[in-house]
């Protein structure tokens, strides 16, 4: 790719006491790509994203946003910088309509504070509808909405607040098969507006493969491999995931208890 | 491949089913019900021109302190410092009216004393909003220990000051202050002027005969003090109390605000979820100590009204108005958990719990204590019926 990425981290270290969580990771995202970050539990991943969007600070290392560096002291210094996170509980409300979760903290108001209620229920209306959700009533509860409906809305969120990078953190993760599969287009719809870059964490092969351009693959704070979707073979792809032991290994493994 | 989208599983409603989910309804069936059954066993009596100004009032009374405890449960806290705050207003006023204004600043008028008197209130709810949001601890052990601490505090000021547990006595400030006036007296009076007017000429003519006998006597009577008319046939109550006017601005207010504002939903977005809410920037902690304030501005109206309606006060003022203000917005559709919930339910409440407190004056053979027993059985039916809604509202979840 020659185009400069939109973010860029270099050498990241984060250390929590005598505890390395991140030794030096590198990572790049570009707009219109969906970045696979694959690793197993505890290998950094939520380190990394909590890292990304301004939860954490490293302890050293750097952020590059369009070429800049850029150090984020909290959470909203990172969504103005256009990081968008959308966390695995989709800081949802259940028993407030799709409207009010939309603009939770950010809503349209006129002098003295009133709600533009009807231009809100468009908005979110038409948002939603833009990244493909089949969705008639915005005035409904999210609790009435399925787990995919939720992760959309979440999507929808982040994306119309100027999220230029999307961290997706595990979205399919607690769905049943079928609405994976509406995730999976949803993230491949943004992927076609071509302005936004997407990080894609997941446990789940398949899953990346499906939509992925780029991969990162972290194992114990470090990064074990990384690679466009041309450079690394499949076979790569599953080493790489069980954390580099051959599947074969791990056949003869289970075989021997 | 399946022809039915995610979508279709939401049915369209007609309007009766949508009013059916409302958050409201509940209450509003059982108050329809409370309002037949007294006027049933009243013989209409409850809703005679004193039996409504007599009922209204104790609705509105009941429904001011409703309103701030309802804000509060929705915004996920619980105030049980809502009685003792009503009797510590009512001490501060009273004895700045009788003494005169602190530190030998002369004397008090009604609005200063009541504006003193709200100054410290409101400290205490940001004291208490304040300590429950750095804390983390449950508002129902903070209210609590608030609860215990200004009911000493109340009284210990009461014997300092006035050596005394009670102020009574105080002149009738509303005949030179307007601010007491607002306060204590009454409003509305073109409600029975007009009661009034069409009684006069409904009942034209209406005058005891010798041949009737006394049952139809005293069904005339019934009727005619129905029409707001005495036996000299002239009208006999002349205004509502004026508390009525502070429910109504009270609860139009907190309507407007959680149904129309920002405010609003950064409520429901507090009571609901509180992390989600902070992880999408509504300032969570500043909601919560704010209600907690409003709480304390509403119990403070409540003892002002009471003040200087009453020309007294004393320090077992405000008892059990917490539990009667909670049990209200229960009954009201405000969910237990916070996030969900309609003022206009809380008004239901009101005049529910309102009407049943005073049936003991309209229906004779009652024991008054059958209210309590009313509201325990009620309290624990609508806490079943809330879960039910919140159930059918969040698809089970």
């Amino acid at each position: 790719m020659s185009k400069q990425a939109y973010m860029r981290v270099e050498n990241i270290v984060k250390k929590f006491g005598p505890f390395t969580a991140l030794n030096g990771v590198d990572l790049e995202v570009h707009a219109g790509e969906v970045h696979a970050l694959l690793g197993d539990n505890g290998a950094g991943k939520s380190t990394l994203i909590k890292i990304l969007s301004g939860v954490h600070e490293p302890t050293s290392g750097t952020i590059y946003i369009e070429g800049q560096p850029t150090a984020f002291r909290n959470p909203r210094d990172a969504s103005a910088a256009g990081i968008g996170t959308v966390y695995q509980d989709l800081a949802i409300n259940q028993l407030m309509s799709v409207t009010r979760n939309f603009f939770m903290g950010r809503e349209l108001t006129s002098r003295f504070g009133t709600l533009r209620m009807d231009e809100m229920n468009q908005i979110a209306h038409d948002e939603m509808l833009k990244i493909g959700i089949n969705f008639s009533d915005p005035t409904q509860a999210v609790g009435t909405m399925s787990g995919g409906q939720r992760q959309t809305l979440a999507i929808a969120r982040a994306i119309y607040f100027g999220a230029k990078v999307l961290i997706l953190d595990e979205p399919t993760s607690a769905l049943g098969q079928k609405q994976q599969m509406e995730v999976l287009k949803t993230i491949k719809r943004v992927r076609a507006r071509g302005d936004i870059a997407i990080i894609f964490i997941t446990h789940n092969e398949i899953h990346s493969r499906l939509i992925a351009d780029r991969y990162t693959f972290l194992a114990l704070g470090e990064v074990l491999g990384s690679g466009t979707k041309a450079e690394l073979e499949g076979e790569d792809i599953r080493r790489l995931m069980a954390g580099g032991a051959e599947i074969k290994d791990l056949e003869q493994e289970l075989a021997a208890i | 491949m399946l022809e039915r989208s995610e979508s279709d599983r939401l049915q369209r409603e007609s309007w009766l089913q949508r009013m059916m989910r409302r958050p409201e309804i509940g209450s509003f069936v059982v108050m329809i019900i409370i309002i037949l059954a007294l006027a049933f066993a009243s013989n209409g009596k409850a809703f005679n021109a004193l039996g409504l100004k007599n009922n209204i009032a104790i609705i509105a009374q009941l429904g001011i302190i409703a309103v701030g405890a309802a804000l509060l449960m929705i915004a996920g806290e619980f105030d049980l410092s809502i009685g003792p705050m009503i009797a510590f207003a009512g001490m501060s006023i009273a004895i700045m009216m009788k003494w005169g204004l602190p530190f030998g600043l002369g004397e008090a008028t009604p609005f200063l004393a009541f504006l003193i008197t709200l100054c410290m209130t409101l400290a205490f709810g940001w004291l208490i909003g304040n300590i429950v949001v750095r804390s983390g601890l449950s508002s129902f052990i903070v209210t609590l220990a608030f609860w215990f601490f200004l009911r000493g505090l109340t009284e210990v000021c009461f014997r300092l000051i006035n050596q005394n547990t009670n102020v009574s006595g105080l002149p009738d400030f509303k005949k030179e202050s307007w601010f007491a006036e607002q306060m204590g007296g009454e409003v509305f009076g073109w409600f029975f002027d007009a009661w009034y007017w069409i009684g006069t000429k409904v009942s034209a003519g209406a005058e005891f005969t010798a041949e009737m006998t006394k049952a139809e006597k005293l069904d005339m009577i019934n009727f005619l003090s129905f029409l707001n008319i005495n036996r000299k046939m002239e009208q006999w109550v002349t205004g509502f109390d004026a508390r009525l006017l502070w429910f109504i601005i009270i609860a139009g207010a907190a309507w407007y605000v959680l149904a129309r504002t920002q405010l609003g939903s950064w409520i429901y977005a507090t009571g609901d979820n509180k992390e989600s809410a902070r992880a999408n920037g509504v300032p969570v902690n500043r909601v919560k100590i704010g209600l907690f304030m409003f709480s304390a501005f509403c119990a403070t109206i409540f003892a002002t009204c009471q003040v200087f309606d009453t020309n007294s006060s004393d320090a077992a003022k405000g008892m059990f108005k917490e539990l009667e203000a909670i049990a209200i917005a229960v009954v009201g559709g405000i969910l237990m958990t916070g996030g969900f919930g309609s003022i206009v339910g809380v008004i239901f409440g009101a005049v529910t719990f309102g009407l049943v407190a005073n049936a003991v004056f309209f229906i004779p053979w009652i024991d008054g204590a059958w209210f309590r027993v009313f509201v325990g059985t009620v309290l624990l039916a609508a806490v079943f019926a809330n879960e039910r809604i919140r159930k059918r509202i969040t698809g089970g979840i």
